[in-house]
C-alpha cells in the first residue's frame, strides 16, 4: 500500500486491474485504491508478470502492506493460462496488448493524417464539439487552421441552448463528457466513495445547526470583466476577500473548539459524474488573483476528474464553495463540509429584469448566493453581513 | 495640427517641459554651445542659460551620477547620452544607484536618460546599438521607445514627469525621416500603453521604435491578408493587455525588433504569449530581429544584419501560410 500523501495511514482496495498471470507494464495501473480522501490508481512499480494478489477487494490495510507480487523475471507475450482454452477468441486481444503490436499501431498513425493542430484550433474544436477529422485543412501539409475550424463551426447548425439558462457560466464542452462509472446493478452495495460522502453528510447534519441565508447579486461587472473565464473564480475571489473581512466565517469548529484561521484554504466542490464529488482545496487562496484562482481551480478539477489528486490536496480547507448551477438550478441549501462553519453555493446566473437606478427596469445577469452556516459558530446577522460583502465585491468588481 | 519631424518633436517636448517647470534641466556632452550632436538641444543654452543646459565632460558615469543626486534633491534632470552605446559607461549609476533608490531608500528619482539609438547609417559597432534589453533586467527602470513624432513628444513629457528613472530610446534613423502631425502645447502619452498602428485580423506584427514604420510598409499589401501592427511604445511597463488582446484576435504573431535576438524584447513578448495566450495560438510565435552579432560598418553587411522590409514580409508570408 503506497504512501499517497503524508497524512494517509491506510487504504482500501477498490478494484484489481490485473489478475495473477497477467503481464503488467511499468507505470500501467495495477490496482485502484481508496483512502479516506481520494480514490486513485496505483501504477505498477516494474514490468513483469503478476504472480500473486495478497489483498482482496474491499479490504483496508496499513500503508506499507504488501499488496501483490510481480515476477520481473517473466517474459511478455505469453498468454495467461486461463485464456488458452479460448485461444481463438482471445488471441487478437492478447496480440493487440503486446508491446510489439502497440508499436505498429503507433507507427501507422504517425505516417498518415495531417500535422498536429494548434492550441487555438483544438480549443475551438472542443468548445464547439467539432471532430477535426471532418475539417479540411488549408495550412501547410493540410494542417487545419483557425480559419478552417471557424468556417466549419459557422457552417454547422447551431446547437440548442439549454432553457432557462442563456449566458450560463458553466458551458462545459459536451464532447469531454464526465467520467461515467458502470451503473451498479440493482441492489448492489454503494461504492466506497458514495459511502464516504454519505457518512460525511449525515455526520455534518447531525453535528451542525444548519441555517441557510440567500442574497441576490448582479453579475454585470463580473460579466464585463470575465472574458473567457467562468464566474466561479470571480465568486471565489470575492469570497476570499469577504472572508478576510469577516474571519469568523473562515473557521473550523471541532470538539467544541472554534478556531479562526489566518489563511484561507478554499475548498471547491468538483463533480465526478455518477461516482460522486470531491472537494479539492486551493491552499492560500488569499494570495491569488482571480486569474490565479481560475488556473488553480481548473488544475485541481482536471486532476480530480482524472483521479490524480494527492490526498493532501483534499483536506485542511477553511471554507467551501460549491457550484452546481450549470444545470440551471436557482437555489439550494448545501450541507456544511465539516469541520468548517459555512459553505457557499453559487447557482445559475440568469438574465432577469430587475429594478435599476430608481424606477427603471433593466435586464441584468443575476444569481443567488446561498450560504449554509453553522448556528453554533455564528449568528444570522454575521452571515448576512458576510454575504453582503461578497455581493459588494462582485457588483463593484475591480479585479 | 502642424507636421514636424521626430527630432523636432523631441526638441519641442523638452523645451516645453523646461519652460513650464524650472526644476527640469538637461545635461550631456556638447548639448549646450554645440546644440547636441544631433541638434536636439539647438538654441537651448540661449533660451535657458548655462545653469539649465550643462555641457559635461566625456563621462557618462558622472552625467548620470550627478543627475541622480539632483533628482533625489527634487530636480528633474534630462541626461543625453550622445549615443545610446555610451550608456555602458554610466551603467552602474543607472542600474544600481538610480533604479534601486526607491526600493532601498524610499526616494523618488525623477530622472530621464535620452538614448539616441539604432543603426542604418554605417555607424559601426559603437554607434548603432539598440541596448534596451539591458534595462529590461533592471527592476526600477522604465523604458520607452516611441516611433512617431507625436508619441516622441508625449512620451518624453511623461518620462520627465514620472517619479521614476526612465530610459528614453530615440531612434536616430527616425530623427529626420519620421514626420507627422504633433499636437501643440504640453500633453502626455501614458507610460505602459501600446498603440494599434494598424488594425488587422489575420496576423499581428508587434514592434517598437524604427521597426514600426518598417512593419507598416512591409505588411501593407499581403495578398488579401489583413495584418495588425501593434506599436509597444513602452517596453517597461509592457502593455500585456494590448499584446494579449491582439493575439486573441489574430492568433499569429511576428515580433519585430532591430536589437539582437537572444533574451530581447521579442523573447519576452513571445514568452508572455506562450504563458497567457497559448490556447489562442494558431502558429509559432516568430521573431524577426538582428542576429547576435555586432553591427558592421560595411553598408551591405549592415543591411544584411538589420531587419529589412523583405525579411518582415517573408516572415509574415510564411506564418500566414502555416
Amino acid at each position: 500500500m503506497p504512501q499517497m500523501g503524508v497524512s494517509v495511514a491506510e487504504g482500501t482496495i477498490v478494484e484489481w486491474r490485473k489478475r495473477p498471470g497477467d503481464w503488467v507494464e511499468r507505470d500501467e495501473t495495477i490496482v485502484e485504491i481508496s483512502t479516506d480522501k481520494v480514490e486513485t490508481e496505483v501504477p505498477a512499480p516494474a514490468s513483469g508478470r503478476v504472480s500473486e494478489l495478497l489483498v482482496e477487494v474491499g479490504q483496508t490495510v496499513d500503508v506499507g502492506t504488501l499488496l501483490a507480487v510481480i515476477d520481473i523475471g517473466a517474459r511478455p507475450g505469453e498468454a495467461h493460462a486461463d485464456e488458452l482454452p479460448e485461444a481463438g477468441a482471445q488471441a487478437p486481444a492478447a496480440a493487440a496488448g503486446s508491446p510489439a503490436a502497440e508499436a505498429d499501431v503507433a507507427a501507422g498513425s504517425a505516417t498518415t493524417g495531417a500535422p498536429p493542430t494548434s492550441p487555438v484550433v483544438r480549443r475551438i474544436a472542443a468548445e464547439h464539439g467539432v471532430d477535426l477529422a471532418n475539417v479540411t485543412g488549408s495550412g501547410r501539409r493540410g494542417r487545419v487552421t483557425k480559419r478552417d475550424v471557424l468556417a466549419h463551426v459557422e457552417a454547422a447548425p447551431k446547437r440548442a441552448e439549454p432553457v432557462l439558462h442563456s449566458e450560463s457560466p458553466y458551458r462545459e464542452p459536451e464532447t469531454q463528457g464526465e467520467p461515467q462509472s458502470a451503473p451498479a446493478a440493482n441492489g448492489s452495495g454503494l461504492s466506497v466513495m458514495r459511502r464516504r460522502i454519505g457518512e460525511h453528510m449525515v455526520r455534518s447534519l447531525h453535528t451542525a445547526a444548519h441555517c441557510t441565508t440567500v442574497v441576490e447579486a448582479d453579475m454585470s461587472a463580473v460579466e464585463a470583466a470575465r472574458g473567457r473565464l467562468s464566474y466561479l473564480p470571480f465568486v471565489a475571489r470575492a469570497t476570499v476577500a469577504a472572508l478576510r473581512e469577516h474571519p469568523a466565517l473562515n473557521a473550523t469548529l471541532e470538539d467544541g473548539r472554534l478556531t479562526r484561521h489566518e489563511e484561507v484554504h478554499l475548498g471547491v466542490a468538483v463533480a465526478l459524474g455518477d461516482d460522486g464529488l470531491i472537494v479539492p482545496v486551493v491552499r492560500n487562496a488569499h494570495e491569488l488573483s482571480h486569474e490565479g484562482l481560475a488556473a488553480r481551480i481548473a488544475d485541481l478539477a482536471e486532476r480530480a476528474r482524472t483521479r490524480r489528486l494527492s490526498p493532501d490536496e483534499v483536506g485542511g480547507g477553511t471554507f467551501t464553495i460549491t457550484n452546481p448551477g450549470r444545470y440551471g438550478a436557482l437555489l439550494a441549501t448545501p450541507i456544511i463540509n465539516q469541520p468548517q462553519v459555512a459553505i457557499l453555493d453559487l447557482e445559475a446566473v440568469v438574465r432577469r429584469p430587475v429594478a435599476v437606478g430608481g424606477d427603471s427596469i433593466g435586464i441584468r445577469p443575476m444569481t443567488y448566493l446561498c450560504m449554509s452556516w453553522d448556528h453554533r459558530a455564528l449568528d444570522g446577522v454575521l452571515a448576512a453581513r458576510f454575504l453582503g460583502s461578497v455581493r459588494r465585491n462582485l457588483e463593484e468588481w475591480r479585479g | 495640427m502642424p507636421e514636424t519631424t521626430y527630432l523636432q518633436a523631441i526638441s519641442d517636448g523638452l523645451r516645453e517641459e523646461m519652460r513650464h517647470d524650472d526644476t527640469v534641466f538637461c545635461l550631456g556632452e556638447d548639448i549646450g554651445a554645440f546644440g547636441g550632436a544631433f541638434k536636439v538641444t539647438d538654441g537651448f543654452i540661449e533660451e535657458f542659460g548655462g545653469r539649465r543646459v550643462w555641457d559635461t565632460p566625456l563621462a557618462e558615469s558622472a552625467i548620470i551620477g550627478t543627475a541622480v543626486g539632483a533628482a533625489v534633491e527634487g530636480l528633474r534632470p534630462v541626461c543625453e547620452m550622445q549615443f545610446a552605446d555610451f550608456i555602458a559607461c554610466g551603467f552602474d549609476q543607472l542600474v544600481n544607484v538610480a533604479a534601486k533608490m526607491h526600493y532601498r531608500q524610499g526616494l523618488p528619482v525623477p530622472l530621464t536618460v535620452r538614448l539616441p539609438s539604432g543603426g542604418g547609417f554605417s555607424g559601426g559597432p559603437f554607434h548603432s546599438q539598440n541596448p534596451e534589453a539591458w534595462f529590461l533586467q533592471a527592476p526600477g527602470l522604465k523604458v520607452v521607445a516611441p516611433s512617431t513624432p507625436a508619441d516622441a513628444k508625449g512620451l518624453l513629457a511623461a518620462a520627465i514627469r514620472d517619479p521614476n528613472p526612465v530610459v528614453y530610446l530615440e531612434h536616430k534613423h527616425l530623427y529626420r525621416r519620421a514626420k507627422g502631425e504633433v499636437p501643440e502645447g504640453r500633453y502626455e502619452i501614458p507610460l505602459g500603453k501600446a498603440r494599434l498602428a494598424r488594425e488587422g485580423t489575420d496576423l499581428t506584427v508587434i514592434a517598437y521604435g524604427a521597426m514600426v514604420p518598417l512593419a507598416l510598409e512591409a505588411t501593407e499589401d499581403m495578398a488579401g491578408a489583413r495584418v495588425e501592427v501593434l506599436d509597444l511604445r513602452s517596453l517597461v511597463p509592457l502593455d500585456h493587455d494590448a499584446v494579449l488582446a491582439s493575439v486573441r484576435k489574430t492568433s499569429k504573431v511576428v515580433v519585430l525588433h532591430e536589437a539582437t535576438r537572444s533574451c530581447g524584447v521579442g523573447a519576452e513578448v513571445a514568452a508572455l504569449i506562450a504563458e497567457e495566450a497559448f490556447e489562442d495560438l494558431d502558429g509559432p510565435v516568430v521573431r524577426v530581429s538582428a542576429p547576435d552579432v555586432p553591427i558592421p560598418f560595411s553598408p551591405p553587411l549592415e543591411r544584411a544584419v538589420l531587419p529589412q522590409v523583405d525579411d518582415v514580409r517573408e516572415a509574415c508570408r510564411e506564418l500566414l501560410a502555416y
